[in-house]
């Protein structure tokens, strides 16, 4: 095969699957028409809705944001017994169904011990945004876990350990060395976090129906009304996040 | 007086490991630290920074700091690659110590850095827009901002061009008599080493074997190894010169033997050869003389040379004096 002819096959293969990926999108938008979407975004519910989700997504991020860039940090500087078995751990989310995962939560916080020690401090998960926020988490952490480690692990410890040489203490290190070389892949991981954490619908719909993220919205919407109903406001949630995530995305290529 | 000393300090670091390390260093000295690739220079030198854990004992200026941590140790720290923080300009890679230590006259300090190690046109730089030179002043300048008693440099002269390497030598000198430090200097090239040091050790597989001044180390290694890997040629058993000595070996640079094809040397030692091979470099010729079952090397310079040794299986004689002998355990 000449090199022409390869490079075309890769252009041609290339499209297939930027076509499949795009098309979708484009036709939600011209498909539904600017009467319906407009509709859609004087909704209040749907409004409601999809700030619930943004929110409750972010609150999520956060979350990990606190717990899970040390764990990364953990695994990504300090050899230990049982590191591999904790990054199988990490990765078993995305590899189960949503709705198996929504069972699993279920049974861990719902009327059990573990949900009745947290109703003792006010916190509920069936029917709230805390079991929203608990579902997102668990199917999304991951995607911030991992790439938070893959930033850490291109950090080069010997800047760490200048760093201290020169005065830093542990933690003076982590904020102002590790996170400050790794922050393009912590960006990116909690982009991705937030993005994934908006989708979910599986373990969401079974700890929480009411109130109702996007993704919930829409299938109700579709299943009581049809698809003329839901599709505005799938159009409108693709929109507010494709615009989130290019201004974050502008951002994180401006960074060093 | 000693400005730290090692007791005893061993520990695996990874895949390496420290063997009992016992070192003493003066204060104000320059001290080369010599071994090959792998034989845990580095290590050693983090474990002096206090970024490895090790058992043993590290006493800097008469106290105890093996349990210190590396914040507060004065001991700065110039790796191989340089280290600059990728995030932060020249001025602030310079800079980074003044928010974790109160620096004695840092602006008068600062401004002398600069121009001494001639960065005044880099301070606004990027990292990644300097040449490797440029790349270690700075490293240098982070360093001693930060007022080191001790600077520890690890390989620092691996990632610079041949051309600028002797013109470096003689800064890395001034800067430790600038400074007032004790610098330890890392290297595997000992032709590095005996060009700054005032006392050598040598490092081999994570001990060491051999301290001494730079002409003690470099003229009389200890034992069979130190001698290979300080490129020590013609090494053949002492019995060989009929002489009464503790040694087991001797050795002879090749390019203090004289050759002649008559018998009319007039040195201590005179044997009968037969040349096995001439080959002719730039500005010498090698000559590999068979004594016995000893294969001597020789130099011989091109103005010396007169084109009589090319003939391979030809009779010559060599000879050298006491005197240029080195003797090895």
């Amino acid at each position: 095969m000449s090199k022409n002819s390869f490079t075309i096959l890769l252009i041609v293969l290339s499209l297939i699957i930027a076509l499949f990926l795009s098309a979708p999108i484009i036709k939600i938008f011209v498909g539904v028409g600017s009467d319906k979407l407009l509709d859609a975004i004087k909704d209040g519910d749907v409004i409601e809705s999809i700030l619930l989700t943004m929110r409750v997504s972010a609150y999520a991020m956060v979350f990990v944001l606190f717990t899970g860039i040390p764990l990364a940090y953990l695994i990504a500087r300090y050899d230990f017994y049982g590191r591999s078995f904790l990054e199988a751990l990490i990765d078993i989310p995305i590899m189960i169904p949503h709705t198996a995962a929504g069972i699993a939560l279920l049974t861990t916080f719902g009327d059990t011990s573990l949900g009745d020690f947290f109703k003792f401090f006010g916190i509920e998960f069936i029917g709230t945004e805390y079991g929203i926020m608990i579902a997102m988490m668990f199917l999304s952490a991951p995607f911030l876990i991992n790439s938070a480690k893959d930033g850490f692990r291109k950090v080069d410890v010997k800047l760490e350990n200048v760093a201290r040489t020169l005065g830093a203490s542990p933690l003076e290190v982590f904020f102002r060395i590790s996170i400050a070389n790794a922050k393009k892949d912590i960006i990116n991981g909690a982009l991705m976090m937030w993005s994934r954490g908006l989708g979910e619908f599986g373990a969401v719909v079974i700890l929480v129906y009411h109130p109702m993220t996007t993704p919930v919205l829409i299938y109700d919407r579709f299943t009581s009304y049809g698809l003329s109903f839901s599709a505005p406001i799938a159009a409108v949630i693709i929109g507010f996040s494709l615009f989130v995530f290019l201004i974050i995305r502008f951002m994180t290529s401006r960074l060093k | 007086m000693s400005i730290l000393e090692l007791k005893n300090l061993s520990g695996k670091i990874g895949n390496f490991f420290l063997d009992n390390i016992n070192l003493e260093i003066l204060n104000n000295e320059y001290f080369v630290l010599l071994g090959q690739s792998g034989s845990g220079k580095t290590k050693l030198l983090e474990s002096i920074a206090g970024l490895n854990k090790c058992s043993g004992e590290i006493i800097f200026e008469k106290k105890n700091i093996t349990n210190i941590r590396s914040e507060k140790r004065e001991i700065a720290f110039v790796y191989q690659d340089f280290a600059l923080f990728p995030t932060l300009n020249v001025a602030q890679n310079i800079k980074f110590s003044n928010r974790y230590k109160k620096i004695k006259n840092e602006h008068e300090l600062y401004d002398d850095l600069i121009s001494f190690l001639k960065l005044e046109k880099l301070l606004d730089r990027d990292i990644k827009d300097l040449s490797g030179g440029e790349k270690q002043r700075v490293a240098i300048a982070r360093a001693l901002y930060s007022r080191p008693k001790i600077l520890l440099l690890d390989e620092p002269l691996s990632a610079i061009d041949p051309t600028f390497k002797s013109s470096i030598m003689k800064s890395l000198k001034e800067i430790h008599k600038r400074y007032d430090l004790t610098t330890i200097h890392v290297t595997h090239n000992f032709r590095e080493a005996s060009h700054l040091a005032d006392k050598i050790a040598i490092i081999i597989d994570g001990k060491i074997v051999q301290v001494g001044t730079s002409n003690d180390v470099l003229t009389h290694p200890k034992n069979m190894d130190v001698a290979k890997f300080l490129g020590f040629k013609n090494i053949f058993p002492i019995s060989m010169l009929e002489l009464i000595s503790d040694s087991k070996f001797y050795s002879i640079d090749p390019s203090v033997i004289y050759v002649s094809q008559e018998n009319n040397l007039n040195n201590d030692y005179v044997f009968e050869g037969i040349v096995d091979e001439c080959i002719g470099i730039v500005d010498h010729y090698k000559l590999f003389v068979r004594v016995n079952e000893y294969q001597f090397f020789i130099k011989i310079s091109k103005r010396e040379y007169l084109g009589s040794f090319e003939e391979s299986q030809s009779q010559v004689f060599i000879g050298f004096n006491k005197n240029d002998i080195g003797f090895i355990q």
